[in-house]
C-alpha cells in the first residue's frame, strides 16, 4: 500500500486579486521506501503542495478538495483535530524550508525536538528528552546539543536538528522542503548524504522539494516536475532527466548550466503564468515551443509513456 | 538559561537598577516587618478606635523637631505603674501611692495631663478613694483632684473589680474640680482671683505648670513630683496598673494627627498596603493583558474582533469617574481596597492587550510557530509554550511600568476621600491632613511624609523600570 496517495488535489487561495490556483488537480503515489523529487520554479506550488498534505493551511483557502490519503485516512476529509492528533509528525513529518528559522529561539533544542513526543505521546520531558538525544546522534549531533540554544548552532547543526525533529516519532513519510536551500555546497552534501543514509537505513519514504534538479536527481527514486500548479510530467528519476518528454522539463533541463558540457544554458522565454488567471486549455503553451491549437482549446489530460511514466502534454496524445 | 543570566548582568549593570533594587528590597523589608508584627485588622482595631490613642498628644510635630527649632519642646512621657512606689497601713486603711517625679526643663507647657487606672479590685463596701496631688517646684503643692472608685452595686459580692474592660481615664487638666484646685492655689499663693472656669480658658496646664508673668503665664522650670494616692478600706485594695501621662508637644518619629495617632504607625501600616496594591495589580493586570492578548493575536477572526472591540470600549471609558462610581456602589459590601483593586485590574488590562497583539501577529508567522502547527501541537500549546516566551520580556517589564500607576491610583482615590476607611494608606492619612486643614494650619509632618512615600515607591519602581529598558528594548526592536 502507498505510504502517500494523492488524488485530484486541488488547493485554492482566496486573495485581493482573486483565486489563486496554487494546486490545480494533483495525482501521484508515494511508494514505501520511495524517495519522490518534486521540482519546479519558485511560485510553483511545490511549498503548498506540502501545506496540502500536512494540512496545515493559512486562513485565505477558498478550495480544498480531492483526497490525500496517508495510511488510509483522508486528510481532506478529516477535522483540525483528527488531522492533528492523528497524521501531523504521527504519519507525516516535515523538514522545513529555512531551518534556521523552524526552531524556536527561547526553547533549548533538545526539548523542541523531543516536543512531539510531549504533545503526542504524553511522555514526561526526561524520558522525551531521553528519545531526543537519540534522535540527534542519528543524524550525527553529539548529544550535549541538546541542552543548547539555536543561536549556539551553526546553520548546519541546526539543520540536522530540524531533521532529527522530523524522524522523532518514527513517521513513514517525511516532507523535505527545500532543506539545502539555506546551506553552503559542503554542508549541503553533508546534509544530502544523512539524507540518504537516513532513506537507506531507516527505509523512510521522503518527498524532497527543490528547486534544484541535481539534488533533486542526487537523492530521488521517482521524479515530479511541476508547474504553474500542476505535475506536468512524473516518472522515475532516469526517465525524467534523461529523456524529459514534457516541453517544459526538456527547457528546464537546458536551463541547467552544465560544469563539464560546453552548452550555454538556455532560458525558457516567457513568465510564469499568474495563477490567479492562469492560460487556458495547457497552461504552459503561451511558452511552449511545439504548441498547436488543441494545446490553446483543451487542457491535455496525464498520458501515460513507457511504463509508469505520465507527461501532461498533448504532444503525447495521439501515441496513447 | 544563558540568555537570562546576561539579561541579569545587564540589568544589574546600571546604577539606576541597582538604586532601584536598593529601594525596592527597603519597601519589602519595610512590608514584611509590618506584616508580621501588626495585627491584621490593625485599621479597625487600632487605627480608626480613638480610645487607643487618648494617651497621645494630638497634633504634635515628631520628636527630632526639636533640633530644628529654638523653643525646646517636652517630648510625651507616659509612666506605667504596675506596683505602687509605697504602700502604708494606716487606722485600718490602706494607702497606695504612686510617686512620679519629673525635671522640667522646657520652653512650653505640657498639653496635657492624664491618669488612668486599670483592674482596681477592692473587698470593703466603701470604694477606695483616689487624689492626685502635683507638688511644684516653687514647693507648692495643690491637690489636683480627688475622686471615688464606683462602690459596689445592690447584691454585688466582695471582692469587687472596676474598670477591667477599659482603664478609667481622667484628663485632669480638662476636670472641672482641678479648675477650681488651681483657682484655689492662685488665689491661696499669688493672690490671683481668676474664676474656675477661666482656669479652663487659660489651659489648667498652664496654670499648673507655670506662674502668673505679665498678662498671662510662664513655663514655671524645675521638679514636679506628681503623686497619685490611693485610699482603700481593707487589705486587699489593688490597682492593677495606674498610668501617668504628662502629654508632650513633640511625639515618637512622625508626630501625630489630631486624634493623637501615632503617625509612624500608619506610615508604616502603607507600606504593605502599598506594595499589594501595587502588585497585586499588576500582575493580575499584565496576566490578563498577555493572555487576551496572546489569545486575540493567535486566533484571530471573531476572538480577535470581541477581545479588542472590548478592550476599545473599556479603554475609552474614563478611569477616574467609574473608580468613583463603583467604590460608591460597592464600597460598603466588600472592603474598598479589594473594589479599588478590582476595578484598577479591569480598566487596566486592555491596554497592554492591544500593545501585546501586534507583536503576536508578528510571531504568528514565523517559522517556527508554523513547524510548531505541523508538529500537531495544541493551540494552547503553541500559544503559551512558543508565542507567550517571545513577548515575556516585555511583558514583565510591563509589569514593574504598571506599579506606580496602581500605587498613585489608590493614592487619588484615597485622596479624594473613596479610600478603605478600615485600613490607613499613605493616600488616606494624606488627605485626613488636608480635610482637617492641617496643611493650612503648617501640621507639615502630617502631609509631607506620605506624600513623599509615595512618590519614593513610585520611584522604586521607575528606577527599576529604567533600569530594564536596555535589557528589554532590544528584543523589542528584534521583534518589530
Amino acid at each position: 500500500m502507498a505510504v502517500l496517495d494523492i488524488v485530484n488535489l486541488r488547493l485554492y487561495y482566496k486573495t485581493l486579486r482573486g483565486t489563486v490556483r496554487a494546486v490545480e488537480r494533483v495525482s501521484y503515489r508515494v511508494e514505501p521506501g520511495e524517495a519522490l523529487g518534486i521540482v519546479g520554479e519558485s511560485g510553483c506550488g511545490k511549498t503548498s503542495m506540502a501545506n496540502a498534505i500536512m494540512r496545515t493551511l493559512p486562513s485565505n483557502v477558498e478550495v480544498y478538495d480531492g483526497h490525500v490519503i496517508v495510511d488510509g485516512h483522508d486528510v481532506v476529509r478529516m477535522s483540525e483535530e483528527e488531522v492533528r492528533r492523528k497524521i501531523r509528525w504521527r504519519k507525516v513529518s516535515m523538514v522545513f524550508q529555512g531551518a534556521m528559522n523552524a526552531l524556536n529561539p527561547v526553547i533549548r533544542v533538545g526539548l523542541q525536538v523531543a516536543e512531539p513526543l510531549i504533545i503526542h505521546e504524553g511522555m514526561d520531558k526526561r524520558e522525551a528528552l531521553e528519545i531526543a538525544r537519540e534522535k540527534l546522534k542519528l543524524v550525527g549531533l553529539p548529544p550535549e546539543v541538546s541542552d543548547r540554544y539555536p543561536h549556539e548552532l551553526s546553520g548546519g547543526m541546526k539543520q540536522r536538528v530540524v531533521i532529527a525533529m522530523a524522524l522523532v516519532m518514527n513517521p513513514k513519510l517525511v516532507i523535505l522542503d527545500e532543506p539545502t536551500s539555506a546551506l553552503d555546497v559542503s554542508i549541503q552534501a553533508q546534509i544530502m548524504n544523512l539524507l540518504k543514509k537516513l532513506k537507506r537505513e531507516m527505509g523512510l519514504s521522503m518527498i524532497f522539494i527543490t528547486h534544484d534538479i541535481a539534488l533533486a536527481s542526487d537523492l530521488s527514486d521517482r521524479i515530479a516536475v511541476m508547474y504553474a500548479g500542476q505535475v506536468v510530467e512524473i516518472g522515475s528519476a532516469e526517465q525524467v532527466l534523461l529523456e524529459p518528454k514534457h516541453p517544459y522539463t526538456q527547457k528546464l533541463l537546458a536551463a541547467t548550466p552544465r560544469l563539464r558540457a560546453d552548452i550555454t544554458p538556455e532560458f525558457i522565454p516567457g513568465a510564469p503564468p499568474d495563477l490567479a488567471s492562469p492560460p487556458q486549455g495547457c497552461r504552459f503553451h503561451p511558452r511552449c515551443p511545439y504548441v498547436m491549437d488543441r494545446c490553446r482549446r483543451e487542457e491535455p489530460p496525464d498520458f501515460e509513456v513507457d511504463g509508469g511514466r505520465y507527461v501532461k502534454c498533448w504532444l503525447y496524445g495521439e501515441e496513447g | 538559561m544563558s540568555v537570562g543570566r546576561d539579561a541579569l548582568r545587564e540589568f544589574w549593570a546600571s546604577k539606576v537598577s541597582k538604586m532601584g533594587v536598593a529601594l525596592l528590597v527597603l519597601l519589602v523589608v519595610v512590608s514584611v516587618y509590618v506584616v508580621l508584627t501588626y495585627p491584621l485588622d490593625f485599621g479597625l482595631r487600632y487605627w480608626n478606635n480613638p480610645a487607643y490613642w487618648a494617651d497621645n498628644p494630638k497634633a504634635v510635630p515628631p520628636e527630632w523637631w526639636n533640633l530644628f527649632t529654638d523653643k525646646k519642646l517636652p517630648p510625651h512621657v507616659i509612666k506605667d505603674f504596675h506596683e505602687p512606689s509605697d504602700v502604708r497601713d494606716q487606722r485600718g486603711r490602706r494607702i497606695l501611692e504612686y510617686v512620679y517625679s519629673f525635671d522640667f526643663q522646657y520652653d512650653e507647657f505640657p498639653s496635657f495631663l492624664s491618669i488612668s487606672l486599670n483592674n482596681v479590685t477592692f473587698s470593703s463596701r466603701r470604694p477606695p478613694r483616689v487624689e492626685i496631688f502635683l507638688d511644684r517646684p516653687d514647693n507648692i503643692s495643690v491637690r489636683l483632684l480627688r475622686f471615688t472608685v464606683t462602690g459596689p452595686r445592690p447584691g454585688e459580692e466582695a471582692p469587687y473589680f472596676r474598670y477591667v474592660e477599659a482603664p478609667n481615664r481622667v484628663r485632669i487638666t480638662g476636670d472641672k474640680n482641678v479648675f477650681s484646685a488651681l483657682s484655689a492655689m492662685l488665689k491661696k499663693y499669688y493672690g490671683l482671683s481668676i474664676r474656675p472656669s477661666e482656669v479652663g480658658e487659660i489651659g489648667a496646664e498652664k496654670v499648673a505648670f507655670g506662674e502668673p508673668s505679665g498678662d498671662g503665664f510662664k513655663v514655671l522650670r524645675g521638679r514636679y513630683v506628681l503623686r497619685a494616692v490611693v485610699t482603700g478600706y481593707d487589705e486587699d485594695v489593688d490597682v492593677g496598673m495606674l498610668r501617668m501621662v504628662v502629654g508632650g508637644r513633640v511625639y515618637g518619629f512622625s508626630g501625630t494627627d489630631t486624634l493623637g495617632r501615632d503617625l509612624a504607625v500608619g506610615l508604616l501600616f502603607g507600606f504593605p498596603i502599598a506594595l499589594l496594591i501595587g502588585f497585586l495589580t499588576s500582575t493580575v493586570t499584565t496576566i490578563i493583558g498577555a493572555i487576551t492578548g496572546v489569545i486575540s493575536g493567535y486566533m484571530g477572526g471573531k476572538v480577535d474582533t470581541g477581545i479588542q472591540r472590548l478592550s476599545d470600549i473599556i479603554l475609552n471609558i474614563p478611569l477616574l469617574p467609574i473608580l468613583i462610581f463603583f467604590t460608591f456602589v460597592l464600597g460598603t459590601e466588600i472592603p474598598r481596597l479589594w473594589v479599588i483593586i478590582a476595578i484598577l485590574i479591569a480598566f487596566s488590562w486592555p491596554s497592554l492587550t492591544i500593545v501585546v497583539r501586534p507583536m503576536v501577529l508578528q510571531i504568528r508567522e514565523s517559522q517556527f510557530v508554523e513547524a510548531a502547527v505541523a508538529i500537531g501541537a495544541p493551540r494552547l500549546w503553541i500559544m503559551f509554550r512558543h508565542i507567550f516566551p517571545q513577548v515575556a520580556p516585555f511583558v514583565f517589564a510591563q509589569l514593574i511600568f504598571f506599579t506606580p500607576s496602581a500605587i498613585l491610583a489608590e493614592a487619588a482615590l484615597s485622596f479624594l476621600g473613596l479610600g478603605d476607611p478600615s485600613m490607613p494608606t499613605w493616600g488616606q492619612i494624606l488627605e485626613t491632613g488636608f480635610r482637617s486643614g492641617g496643611v493650612y494650619i503648617g501640621y507639615w509632618w502630617w502631609v509631607l511624609p506620605p506624600g513623599l512615600l509615595i512618590v519614593f515607591a513610585a520611584i522604586t519602581f521607575v528606577l527599576i523600570a529604567l533600569g530594564l529598558e536596555p535589557v528589554v528594548n532590544p528584543r523589542l526592536r528584534r521583534m518589530k
